[in-house]
């Protein structure tokens, strides 16, 4: 199976406070992992590391190793800007930049200095067709993006991050603003989109990481209590801090 | 002991509480009542002053309004080309100062390490606070010698540096920190999750900066902008010090002297009677017709730039 973040001995501080602690494990290509724990546990701390997010954060600092590609993403030749453009990101809340449907779309495209319109038209629409979202909003691409619902907002930021075209996508609970039926669309879309795209969900729901994912890592502390496939982490867990908290004795 | 909350809910208080809420209620309608009766009085007085040379027959109204002379001692009173001087004089400084302002503010909010911002931030705060008549000093004394020196460069004379471009200048400085402290306030209101959606999909900050973030601020922005040219349509006391009062125009040529609406108003004011008093208020009028027409314009296109973003 092939592996795309090979993650080695991490370490994250904030300040003085350690916030994650020497955390190992693989994520393999076109697979959907979910990333579970109680709040502060470091699972989102985790996803931003993925595409340094962190690095914006004053008094963040890493050591360890995140590979991809046979490098290591936090080395200083890395281009971060690049980085980002292979590793998008979706928020928690859906985050549409005051613009029309379209430029939000072509929003990214355009910052990697595409002018063609052609081109930028096709762009846009691959990428809502994939975000399933186009037969809902083609009529209306010049409208502003602000005005629709928040499910269509959480997958028009997933249109965006597609229309990079990258190889992975994290999304940060993706679905916690949204309502049930919103959800299940976001849900349905992971399950498309792990054909083409590596997928690194945060979440608190655990029928939501039974649901999507393949691989299921378990955080409590800062650190990865249990790291295994989905079925497993859930039917058969090897911890018992890990069934204590998937049967919901607490957190 | 527990506190029996019941028993503070009897009815004679209550109905206290709802006098004292009508009382107050009539005294917030009194204040407001008192600052919009002031500002009907204001323009109440100067219509009634303003309209009486044309009503006296001393002025014609046609001639005032397209006149391209203002000459006191000959009776000859035309606002005509002064429409245009104060047009130009105030568009102008929003020009110069608007990029100014607004790429300041983005430095401000976004770029400069805290202990920069902030001190920069008072900076602006006390240039917005500095009297009219201290800008006019600066202008009369320093700007002019300015211009002075620059047409002496191009072969140019001017009188004594007083000129269109001194007005421009010394009004662009004047409204700079207007725009610029709105402008800040409107950046800073910007959602950060914008700015981090922005950079997650590899833009560069500074393409995140001017594509997001002054985007999505544009809004504010140009109500600073709104702010500052009402302030530069205004500003009476320091223009008058450096506009040279042009009896005749309209002026096209930045180093030829000029003259603005207000300092038309303001010259000469107290030492004249009668239908050269009057017309002053007249004068008045146009000025705020200029500045209500200029406001609906400019918040007609600001209402147009900022649909998209609904």
């Amino acid at each position: 199976m092939e592996t795309i973040f090979k993650v080695e001995n991490l370490n994250l501080y904030y300040g003085a406070k350690q916030a994650l602690k020497s955390l190992n494990l693989d994520i393999r290509k076109h697979h959907v992992t979910a990333l579970i724990g109680p709040s502060g546990c470091g699972k989102s701390t985790f996803l931003r590391c993925l595409n340094r997010m962190n690095d914006l954060i004053e008094g963040c600092r890493i050591e360890g190793k995140v590979m991809m590609d046979n490098e290591n993403i936090f080395d200083r030749q890395v281009n971060v800007v690049e980085l980002r453009t292979k590793v998008g990101m979706v928020f928690q809340k859906p985050n549409p930049f005051p613009m029309s449907i379209f430029d939000n779309i072509a929003y990214g495209p355009r910052c990697q200095g595409i002018k063609n319109k052609k081109l930028l038209s096709e762009i846009v629409e691959r990428s809502l067709k994939q975000a399933a979202l186009w037969d809902e909003v083609h009529d209306r691409l010049h409208e502003s993006a602000m005005a629709l619902s928040g499910g269509q907002q959480q997958r028009l930021c997933i249109a965006r991050t597609i229309a990079m075209e990258p190889e992975v996508i994290l999304m940060d609970e993706p679905t916690s603003a949204l309502d049930p039926i919103a959800t299940a669309k976001i849900e349905e879309l992971i399950e498309e989109l792990k054909q083409e795209y590596t997928i690194v969900i945060v979440t608190h729901s655990m029928q939501q990481a039974s649901r999507v994912s393949d691989d299921t890592a378990f955080f409590l502390l800062g650190e990865i209590v249990e790291f295994n496939t989905t079925q497993d982490i859930f039917q058969n867990p090897a911890d018992k801090r890990t069934e204590d908290y998937i049967t919901g004795r607490f957190g | 002991m527990r506190t029996n909350v019941k028993s503070y809910r009897n009815q004679k208080r209550n109905r206290h509480k709802i006098r004292r809420d009508k009382i107050l209620k009539a005294l917030f309608f009194t204040a407001a009542l008192v600052s919009a009766s002031a500002i009907a009085i204001i323009v109440i007085f100067i219509t009634q002053k303003g309209i009486t040379p044309f009503l006296n027959g001393d002025v014609s109204l046609v001639r005032f309004m397209f006149g391209t002379q203002w000459r006191q001692d000959q009776g000859v009173y035309g606002v005509g080309y002064i429409v245009i001087n104060t047009l130009l004089t105030s568009f102008g400084a929003l020009l110069l100062a608007f990029p100014i302002s607004v790429l300041s503010a983005l430095f401000i909010a976004k770029i400069a390490p805290k202990p920069i911002a902030s001190f920069m931030t008072t900076i602006i705060e006390l240039l917005a606070s500095i009297p009219s008549v201290v800008y006019g000093v600066f202008a009369a004394g320093v700007i002019t010698k300015l211009v002075m020196n620059m047409a002496a460069g191009l072969g140019l004379s001017t009188a004594g540096g007083s000129s269109q471009l001194a007005v421009i200048l010394l009004l662009a400085i004047m409204i700079t920190p207007t725009i610029t402290s709105l402008s800040i306030a409107a950046i800073q209101a910007v959602d950060r999750d914008l700015e981090l959606g922005s950079l997650a999909l590899g833009a560069t900050p500074t393409q995140t900066r001017f594509k997001v973030v002054l985007t999505s601020a544009k809004s504010g922005i140009f109500a600073g902008a709104i702010l500052g040219i009402g302030r530069a349509f205004g500003e009476a006391t320091a223009v008058a010090m450096v506009a040279g009062n042009k009896m005749f125009g309209p002026t096209f040529h930045p180093f030829d002297i000029t003259r603005t609406l207000t300092s038309t108003m303001l010259s000469g004011l107290k030492e004249t009677t009668g239908l050269d008093y009057d017309i002053r208020f007249s004068v008045g009028i146009v000025l705020m017709v200029v500045i209500l027409l200029s406001n609906l314009l400019l918040n007609a296109i600001r209402k147009k730039i900022g649909k998209v973003s609904g």
